[in-house]
């Protein structure tokens, strides 16, 4: 086994480079869903999507934390639901669904390098990650 | 307002710090990883259940990257395991299934775990399907080449009967 002081270093480098990564999404992500909410306006977003997040055994409110896992990454979906205080069923039923579908944008990329285009991998994610929404939403939510 | 922005920014870095503690060793134990090649020399024990699912030693082996390394930290190997042109289509298309619905499961996983979820229900429904989709992913493909070959058999045999 190799293990050097480089190595640690590239590591902890990348480590502390994901860290700050983390911080530029998490904290304005928070910071607007504060906002959101102080102006009433999550409320009336959540009322919006309440009927779909619904079928998700979720509150309305998760749809932005969705939304942002989905389209941003999950730091974001993790910034918006450390600002939410949402009930340890809610935050199963998302950790799964954003688990499978995620970072779209940068992900669909990759696929589409890896030899598979985005018009398959996309339902396929999306798909099954409300499958499962769905499923989990039926027995725990 | 600034109330509000305030408490968003607590919350926010409260988050940090609780996914630095998380990240910051992982990142190190997986350049340790890297290092050593540990999951190219695991590779060979590693692989062979993935053949029930369609996949070579060759075809497992950008899987098991990505399901630990995740898709954009590992896609130097991924990418360079397609570039290689080791892979049939199909295989392509199996492993991008797989990958697509199963990687960093370690870094995922734990950014989640912190927040309390139970770590076995970040694993395990990720895990079983991307072994389901692959694996009907590779039972279609396979079907839909027999159907092909049968039918262009069935051309060829009922060409020569019109000659």
């Amino acid at each position: 086994m190799t293990l050097t002081l480089p190595i640690v270093k590239k590591g902890l480098n990348k480590g502390l480079l994901t860290t700050l990564e983390l911080a530029k999404v998490i904290v304005p992500t928070a910071m607007v869903i504060k906002v959101l909410e102080a102006s009433g306006a999550l409320d009336v977003l959540a009322g919006w999507f309440a009927p779909f997040m619904g079928w998700l055994g979720l509150p309305g409110e998760a749809a932005l934390v969705l939304f942002s896992g989905y389209f941003i990454n999950l730091y974001a979906a993790i910034g918006s639901m450390t600002a939410m205080d949402l009930p340890m069923e809610a935050m199963i039923i998302l950790a799964v669904m954003l688990g499978i579908c995620h970072t779209l944008i940068i992900e669909l990329a990759v696929s589409k390098k890896a030899g598979c285009p985005v018009s398959y991998i996309l339902p396929l994610r999306l798909g099954l990650s409300l499958f499962v929404g769905v499923v989990l939403g039926g027995i725990i939510g | 307002m600034i109330e509000a922005l305030w408490q968003g920014l607590i919350n926010g870095l409260q988050g940090v710090w609780t996914l630095a503690r998380i990240v910051i060793p992982l990142m190190v134990v997986l350049e340790i990883f890297k290092a050593n090649a540990w999951l190219d020399k695991a590779n060979g024990i590693i692989a062979p259940p993935f053949r029930k699912i369609g996949l070579s030693q060759e075809g497992a082996f950008p899987v098991v990257v990505a399901t630990v390394f995740g898709l954009t930290f590992g896609s130097g190997v991924i990418l360079a395991n397609i570039r290689e042109g080791r892979l049939s289509q199909q295989e392509i298309r199996i492993s991008g299934t797989f990958m697509a619905i199963c990687h960093a499961l370690i870094e995922d996983t734990l950014l989640f775990a912190v927040l309390g979820v139970p770590l076995w229900i970040l694993v395990f429904p990720r895990f079983v399907l991307a072994v389901v989709a692959s694996y009907v992913v590779y039972r279609g493909t396979e079907l839909f080449r027999f159907w092909r070959q049968t039918k262009s058999e069935k051309q060829r045999s009922s060409g020569r009967l019109s000659a």
